[in-house]
């Protein structure tokens, strides 16, 4: 006799239609020009907003370099990741690059493995240069060459890390 | 789709950070949505689904303290939950195939990879109320079908079982 596991699958009702209605065809382009106008308004912001989670990645730096245990580079990853995601849309993608670079190293070394150091801290330093200097370019041969060299650092780390098999003997 | 009435929506929108809060929040709101709550942690968040039953939740995946995935696993199973069906937009940075299924096998009907834009959060919005998708309950698994199939679409046995692949091999 097959078995045979218990399996539902249904259709809830669409409360969510029933409520809002619409549906008629065509894009809103009344609604999307209203929000991409209230986008125009907040990027006066935007600066302010990156500065603080420049600042907050130099605090979850801090905490990590003071006691590097879990928590605090969970925190340290958090940081990263968050800058990561959000830099774009506070028209700083290089900023939003070397993060990623950041979130990659610490996010693919193995739990307990000891982050290094120094490179975290070349790229915090690299994300505070770009934010002094306002660098918002892609295409700025200068940024483009210190993004290619920290994800060329991280990738040796990384390497190393895979080949070695143990954690936290080699990094610190 | 030009007639939505978003002045009827209730959104919860879940970030740790203050800003893309505010982002997403002054999107929202540009579109209609009056009643948005916020919560800054996963713990605020349930406790606000709880007291406001929100049609749609608009939610990041990395806080500190309990996760979007922790956040939507209790939405889809926990019993005190207030609508286990309630449509969820993950904002993420997370880009790779492995974070999305993870994303999908939680319960997420639909993402928004950062950096966020007016017209993907509208292209989401519209995606929950006109392409909601059916829902699936198995032994280990409650939420969303991670197919956009119809439920009319399949009848029988769970399709991944060894006796289901040999009866279609034949």
């Amino acid at each position: 006799m097959a078995r045979q596991k218990p399996i539902e699958l249904f259709m809830p009702p669409n409360m969510l239609k029933a409520k809002v209605g619409g549906g008629k065809g065509g894009v809103d382009m009344a609604a999307i020009q209203r929000a991409e106008q209230a986008m125009d308004a907040l990027k006066g912001e935007f600066d302010d907003w990156i500065a603080t989670d420049v600042k907050a990645l130099i605090a979850a730096r801090a905490r990590y370099a003071a006691t590097p245990d879990d928590e605090a580079r969970a925190a340290l990853l958090r940081t990263a990741h968050d800058i990561k995601g959000q830099a774009p849309t506070f028209n700083f993608p290089l900023i939003a690059r070397v993060a990623s670079s950041l979130t990659r190293m610490i996010g693919d070394l193995p739990p307990g493995a000891a982050i290094p150091l120094q490179l975290v801290d070349a790229h915090v330093n690299a994300i505070q240069v770009i934010h002094k200097q306002g660098l918002k370019d892609t295409g700025d041969k200068i940024a483009q060459a210190l993004c290619a060299e920290l994800d060329a650092r991280v990738d040796e780390v990384l390497t190393a890390k895979a080949q070695s098999g143990k954690s936290g003997s080699i990094f610190r | 789709m030009g007639d939505y009435r978003f002045d009827r929506l209730k959104v919860l929108v879940v970030d740790d950070n203050v800003h893309m809060r505010k982002l997403v929040t002054t999107i929202l709101q540009a579109f209609g949505v009056v009643q948005i709550m916020e919560a800054d942690s996963g713990d605020r968040a349930w406790a606000s689904l709880r007291d406001t039953n929100p049609d749609v939740v608009v939610l990041d995946w990395v806080m500190e303290g309990m996760s979007g995935l922790d956040l939507i696993r209790m939405i889809r199973t926990n019993p005190q939950a207030p609508n286990p069906f309630v449509p969820v937009i993950m904002l993420t940075g997370h880009t790779s195939l492995d974070h999305v299924r993870q994303a999908r096998d939680a319960g997420v009907n639909e993402f928004i990879v950062k950096p966020v834009s007016v017209k993907t959060m509208m292209s989401r919005l519209v995606a929950v109320i006109e392409q909601p998708r059916p829902y699936v309950r198995t032994g280990g698994f409650f939420g969303p079908c991670r197919r956009r199939r119809s439920a009319d679409e399949y009848h029988g046995p769970e399709r991944r079982s060894e006796t289901a692949k040999k009866q279609a091999a034949e």
